[in-house]
């Protein structure tokens, strides 16, 4: 066996960092790491400085464990919003599209994650056991299930229901249907059976 | 490789699971009567207008059309044959269904057809869809070791093959079923089974899964038989399975009550003799 060709230690060790970001393959690590190398000084010390200012200046808040940089988070100290209804979803992104959507006053809760029996992902790995903690304070009084209408969304939901079901709080989840554009033809059963046991007079 | 070998093929199959890659990419293991366990790729499903998304959800059955790829398979079109909504919508038939799932892609190699373990999926997972009790897991728990060469030994001692008359016996997945006294010893590893769990596996080899739905099992037989045989799964594939911590979990703190009072297994299976 001859010797591999070496890459410097240093590249080495950054293509492998690269590497373990996800969607990114050898190949496309190797391309960013060469990139890098490319670059000016000052762009790259205003990407590791973002990096680093991701890590200290974010964290998660104590209350709806959505990521903020104050705690609690802007949602949660807002005054005017609804204190008596939370909307749980998988991840901060998800706040961000609800928020666009505007049709929300209420708080939040965000799980980072959802049940996944498949590859081993429990109740223990998400947030759940924060909302528990928010519902003893009483003031809560519906929860609005908005995980993904997928496998494990549809389980976590059904998941939190049962948990939080007992302690007489009211939980709801999103309706399900068709999305706007789409063709009946190419729909599947089960959106269409939700769309048409959740019909409305128009 | 025959020169003739077609561009694109159609199967059908049930989809065991999903994993994502990339943007808006997903691989789906699917298992198919006719290819066996196979993982394909699907372009763009996460994207919210794509027309295969629902049709290519775990544990739906479904009728695909896929393109031979490089590495992957490459779907190109899905049509549900059954969604099989009863089981979405109970968190304890998911699981179980899930769990089964899960059974099926550990016990199989890709691409090795398997026509009648895929019989026994789509027979689960249409019990589950109708009014199947959840210890039908347990029947298809013997029925895969069984269709996969792993039949546990319940009628004769595992190690010296001598009959066994109907009493309480060691089970000892690592000698592969009931261990008669005299070789106890030999038998590393196991635990007790009372009489009825013994008549209830036994009833199970003999019997179809729609007969064995008719048990009506209680709580502590339910859970003796849910260790045995967890215990037995996890010595074959070395490993727990995912899935099944997930159960034992859900059916801790969180169970509900039994919908029906047990009735003693023996009133129930005037069949075992």
């Amino acid at each position: 066996m001859g010797e591999t060709p070496s890459t410097p230690e240093p590249i080495q060790r950054l293509i492998e960092a690269f590497h373990r970001l996800p969607g990114i393959g050898p190949k496309s690590a190797q391309r960013l790491a060469y990139h890098i190398l490319g670059t000016s000084e000052q762009d790259t010390a205003q990407l590791a400085d973002a990096l680093m200012e991701v890590k200290r200046r974010i964290r998660m808040c104590s209350v709806c464990v959505n990521i903020t940089e104050s705690d609690p988070c802007r949602y949660c100290n807002d005054i005017r919003r609804d204190r008596t209804l939370v909307c749980v979803v998988e991840q901060p992104l998800d706040v961000l599209a609800i928020e666009r959507s505007g049709g929300f006053r209420g708080q939040y809760h965000v799980l980072h994650g959802v049940l996944n029996p498949m590859d081993g992902v429990g109740p223990e790995d998400i947030h759940v056991r924060e909302l528990v903690v928010r519902l003893q304070a009483g003031e809560i009084q519906e929860i609005i299930m908005a995980t993904n209408p997928s496998l494990e969304g549809e389980a976590t939901a059904m998941y939190i229901q049962r948990l939080v079901g007992p302690a007489g709080v009211k939980v709801t989840r999103l309706a399900r249907g068709l999305p706007s554009g789409a063709d009946l033809e190419y729909t599947d059963d089960v959106t269409l059976a939700r769309a048409l046991e959740g019909r409305r007079e128009i | 490789m025959p020169s003739s070998r077609e561009r694109s093929y159609n199967t059908e199959g049930v989809v065991l699971r999903r994993r994502n890659l990339g943007e808006a990419d997903s691989i789906f293991t699917v298992f198919s009567p006719t290819v066996g366990k196979f993982d394909g790729v699907a372009r763009g499903v996460r994207k919210p207008k794509s027309r295969m998304r629902g049709h290519l959800e775990p544990l739906t059955r479904s009728q695909l059309h896929l393109a031979h790829g490089r590495n992957l398979d490459i779907f190109t079109q899905a049509e549900t044959i059954a969604a099989y909504i009863n089981v979405r919508d109970d968190l304890d038939r998911l699981t179980l269904a899930l769990y089964c799932a899960e059974l099926i892609d550990r016990f199989t190699l890709d691409r090795a057809p398997q026509p009648q373990l895929y019989g026994l999926l789509v027979e689960l997972l249409e019990g589950l869809n109708e009014e199947a009790p959840l210890t039908v897991g347990r029947y298809f728990e013997l029925e895969v070791m069984g269709l996969t060469g792993y039949e546990l030994q319940l009628m004769a001692c595992a190690v010296c093959g001598v009959k066994l008359p109907e009493a309480e016996t060691l089970f000892s997945p690592s000698a592969g079923g009931l261990v008669c006294d005299g070789c106890r010893g030999i038998a590393e590893t196991g635990r007790i089974l009372s009489v009825r769990a013994i008549k209830v596996l036994r009833f199970a080899r003999s019997s179809s899964m729609g007969q064995f739905a008719g048990l009506r099992l209680d709580g502590d037989l339910e859970d003796e038989l849910r260790r045995a045989l967890g215990d037995a799964v996890k010595n074959v594939l070395d490993r727990e399975t995912n899935s099944g911590r997930y159960v034992d979990a859900l059916s801790g703190p969180l169970r509900r009550p039994a919908t029906s009072p047990p009735t003693d297994v023996q009133s129930s299976t005037p069949s075992i003799t």
